[in-house]
């Protein structure tokens, strides 16, 4: 177990630097100065423009930070990609995501302020996701063509072919304008801040959460009845119907324990990605997670926030699939990792 | 449940701890039915709440963009303040100054016994120190700014913005309350120069912490932090007891920070703001439901809705040389084609008023009719083009633009209607929409054809909009006009000491600029803002000063 954990850590270095790097490359393609762009309308002085790229080590500066001139031309020396990509890894490595264009913020300082909001939205997607996927997998499993299981399948149809912010916008449309009298303006968003920047209540997760959480609530119950259809014509159930066992009983106890653990799987990694941010749903609700800054920070063409956010999400995923993957030997003894593995 | 559940519930509970780790690592704080019931903060407790979108900075050295700049107004008095309602500059941190040396030295004497919010007394080295800092690259803060250019007239500049040296020798203290500034020009209108936010004084804190500093700066204005600045969320303030003026009547405030301003005027409808912006669709709504103010500065109950014509103009740039562009005629022709009326009726309701100059009327130096060129009238569009274009049977004629501008906030509509109007006259009409951050140095090199750009005063003196838009060597001349007659006469005009003729100057070399028409003025901005019926009286001057040291509450 624990060589397969150390081979499973080692095989995140090549995907984290893969997808940083094409990260990093990215934003030096795209077009527009961010550095031009933080004086807003105006321009600024060259002096002051040289001064900020040596902040934020796009020019390469002395030992004193001070910016260092080309000796034939006078001109600022632009630090190669490379390099910048070396300093980045290595602040990385001693905890520092680097500073924010536009509001001269530590990154990780803005991030870990916006972590908190994504986590919890991403609890509440993944409650609201685990009870309504896999209770409606199982009700149109057991009661297959059923009236319930066509509502189950077509209801999961919609939600698959809806694009998760445009579901969001009707939501706001009904529950915040159609129903505002109704809900006395309970669900209507935006988000209310106390005093102390703090949510004033929590319904304003509920949209949101179920937003974020409708896609895969689909694919959950549509996994879960496919899983429970198959496992209840596996031998061992026909066994235990046969020793006189009910069929409640057969479903519940036998049936659905093998049935779950794609679903749960399934279920891990989507919490992986929500925990990622959302970008659209957040931007929909303008919650004040992780995905919204980083939404912001794209137009903003602040590139240590982008850079900073996509490296946690890389890191909150590549964690979340390895738990995920551990948690698949403990529920299903079959499954055999590390050296056991090799003797297939 | 079966006995052989343990591998599962193993998983579970391992998955639960690590869930409620995380949640106790990123510090979960109240539940939410506390913070329901507990409501507002005791330190906010009956605050002003005021909606700001995100700042970018509260420091004054980088105070670049206008929702920082209203929280910085009330921690920080720089040495001079003009009074829009008065039309003159008027002395806030210094009592009094007076020039000499033909206007390149000015002596300004400080308020006796101003203290800054801890304790530190607010003198003339105060006053150096945050020049230097807003000049200098490294000097006393963390990260370089933007905001140098302010002070590009005084003697040392260019040593200090090098990094060569952090003694300003420009700026001298012979005593205590005596801040001595030497210019390297003549600029008799400096005093309205050191009315910018960017240039209130800093005690010794903000150089020894200036990380601290950044998120809780320091002043001697009206109001204190209480806290810090947390990001995307709040900036809460308290009235400073020790302050030197008349102390504020209201106890605190809370600049919420909002998205965008849609959020923030449901918030404000909801009764959770007590000053707001109303987005553009909602202006009619506005208006029948909170009423109009009635200066358009003022906010009170009943007329809480502020509409009031701000110094800043919408303006369509113009690359002059550009092969068609060079031609003045053709940019006459635009500048007459353009209905600036249609535009403000149709777009805003009414509330922004046509552009007829480059110097909205609140800048001394406006004179009506100056820029002859800037109003509708096509047929003396069509009139000007006959001459060297004729048009076609279509009407058409041998002269195509390109519009290049961002599609975003609104200006796609003004730009379509500026499109029509210029078909109209027979020129055919491209657009190029791209993103502002793609488009902004496009602009600055003059890569683009015409565009749009704005203009807000730093400082309400008509050398601010002339000489930053219409130099030939100034960095925000988009348009490339260049025009050394022009060029010598804003030099003259702007180091010209008395105040009547200079001013005269100024609106002469508007004139010259406006009969060569480089841009063509299309409006000028108006407020948005708006108060709660619980607010008494609040001032938000044309220069988006927010005056909640003489505001009140109901």
């Amino acid at each position: 177990m624990a060589k397969y954990i150390v081979r499973r850590v080692l095989q995140f270095i090549p995907v984290f630097l893969g997808v940083t790097i094409i990260m990093f490359l990215l934003q030096n393609v795209v077009p527009g100065d961010p550095i031009k762009l933080i004086a807003g309308d105006k321009a600024m002085s060259p002096e002051a423009e040289l001064a900020i790229k040596a902040d934020h080590g796009l020019v390469v500066t002395d030992e004193n930070g001070k910016p260092v001139l080309d000796e034939k031309t006078g001109e600022p020396i632009p630090t190669p990609l490379i390099q910048q990509y070396f300093n980045y890894l290595n602040g990385l490595v001693h905890g520092d995501l680097g500073t924010s264009y536009k509001r001269n913020l530590p990154v990780t300082e803005i991030l870990l302020q916006k972590y908190p909001y994504t986590v919890r939205l991403a609890l509440v997607g993944i409650v609201i996701e685990a009870i309504i996927g896999i209770g409606a997998g199982i009700i149109s499993a057991i009661k297959r063509y059923s009236f319930w299981d066509t509502l189950v399948t077509l209801s999961t149809s919609i939600l698959v072919a809806m694009p998760a912010f445009w579901l969001g916008m009707l939501l706001q449309l009904f529950f915040g304008v159609l129903c505002k009298n109704w809900t006395n303006g309970a669900f209507y968003l935006p988000i209310s801040f106390n005093a102390n920047g703090e949510f004033q209540d929590w319904v304003y997760y509920i949209l949101p959460a179920f937003t974020l959480a409708s896609v895969s609530t689909a694919y959950t119950s549509r996994i879960m009845r496919s899983q429970l259809l198959e496992v209840m014509n596996a031998d061992y159930i026909r066994t235990a119907r046969a020793k006189g066992l009910s069929r409640k009983a057969v479903i519940w106890r036998h049936a659905l324990k093998n049935a779950l653990i794609p679903v749960v799987t399934y279920i891990g990694i989507d919490f992986g990605v929500m925990l990622s941010g959302a970008i659209l749903t957040e931007t929909v609700f303008n919650w004040p997670g992780v995905g919204n800054e980083i939404y912001l920070a794209i137009s903003q063409r602040d590139w240590p926030i982008v850079m900073g956010g996509v490296t946690i999400i890389v890191i909150v995923v590549m964690i979340i699939n390895l738990l995920v993957d551990i948690s698949y030997a403990f529920l299903d003894p079959r499954i055999r990792l590390g050296a056991s593995s090799n003797k297939n | 449940m079966s006995t052989n559940m343990n591998r599962r519930t193993f998983v579970q509970g391992s998955l639960a701890a690590s869930v409620l780790a995380t949640l106790a690592g990123c510090g979960k704080k109240q539940d939410a039915a506390q913070s329901t019931s507990g409501g507002a903060g005791t330190a906010a407790s009956g605050a002003f709440r005021y909606y700001i979108s995100s700042p970018d900075c509260i420091d004054p050295y980088n105070v670049n963009e206008d929702q920082g700049t209203q929280v910085t107004y009330n921690l920080f008095d720089s040495l001079t303040d003009f009074d829009y309602e008065a039309g003159k500059i008027i002395g806030k941190a210094a009592e009094s100054w007076e020039p000499s040396d033909g206007g390149k030295k000015f002596t300004f004497h400080l308020v006796k016994g101003a203290k800054f919010h801890n304790g530190d007394p607010v003198n003339s080295e105060a006053f150096k120190r945050a020049w230097t800092r807003v000049v200098s690259p490294t000097y006393g803060k963390e990260n370089a700014g933007v905001l140098d250019y302010h002070l590009g007239m005084v003697k040392g500049y260019a040593d200090v913005l090098a990094g060569k040296t952090e003694d300003f020798v420009g700026l001298t203290c012979p005593d205590e309350n005596t801040f001595v500034v030497e210019l390297s020009m003549a600029y008799p209108d400096f005093p309205y120069v050191a009315a910018h936010p960017c240039l209130g004084p800093v005690p010794k804190a903000a150089v020894d912490d200036p990380k601290a500093f950044y998120k809780a700066p320091i002043g001697n204005g009206p109001f204190m932090m209480d806290g810090e600045w947390v990001d995307g969320q709040y900036i809460n303030v308290k009235r400073f007891d020790d302050y030197y003026g008349t102390p504020a009547s209201i106890g605190a405030i809370q600049f919420n920070i909002q998205k965008d301003v849609e959020t923030a005027y449901r918030e404000f409808q909801a009764g959770n703001y007590d000053k707001s912006e109303v987005p553009a669709p909602q202006t009619n709504e506005a208006i029948s439901q909170y009423g109009q103010s009635t200066d358009g500065f003022t906010g009170t109950p009943g007329h809480q809705f502020l509409t009031g014509e701000e110094a800043s103009v919408y303006y369509l740039n113009m690359t002059v040389t550009d092969e068609t562009l060079k031609d003045p005629d053709v940019r006459r022709a635009i500048s007459l084609a353009i209905n600036r009326q249609a535009i403000c009726d149709n777009l805003f309701q009414g509330l922004r008023k046509p552009a007829d100059d480059i110097l909205p009327p609140s800048i001394p130096g406006y004179e009506k009719g100056a820029w002859q060129y800037s109003h509708y009238d096509k047929e003396a569009a069509i009139k000007l083009l006959d001459a060297k274009y004729p048009a076609d049977a279509n009407g058409k004629r041998n002269l195509s633009i390109q519009l290049s501008f961002n599609p975003e906030g609104g200006h796609k509509e003004i730009m379509e209607m500026v499109q029509s109007d210029l078909e109209a006259v027979g020129f055919t009409v491209t657009s190029d929409t791209r993103e502002w951050s793609a488009i902004l140095d496009d602009y600055r090199k003059g890569n683009t054809q015409a565009g749009r750009l704005g203009w807000t005063a730093d400082y309400p003196i008509a050398d601010n909009f002339l000489y930053s838009l219409f130099k030939s060597d100034s960095g925000d001349n988009c348009s490339k006009y260049n025009n050394a007659e022009v060029d010598k006469a804003l030099e003259a005009a702007r180091s010209t000491i008395d105040d009547k003729e200079r001013i005269a100057a100024m609106t002469a070399v508007s004139k010259m600029v406006g009969d060569d028409c480089p841009i063509a003025p299309i409006m000028y901005y108006s407020h948005r803002e708006i108060t709660s019926d619980k607010v008494a009286s609040f001032n938000f001057d044309a220069g988006r000063h927010p005056h909640l040291d003489t505001a009140k509450m109901a």
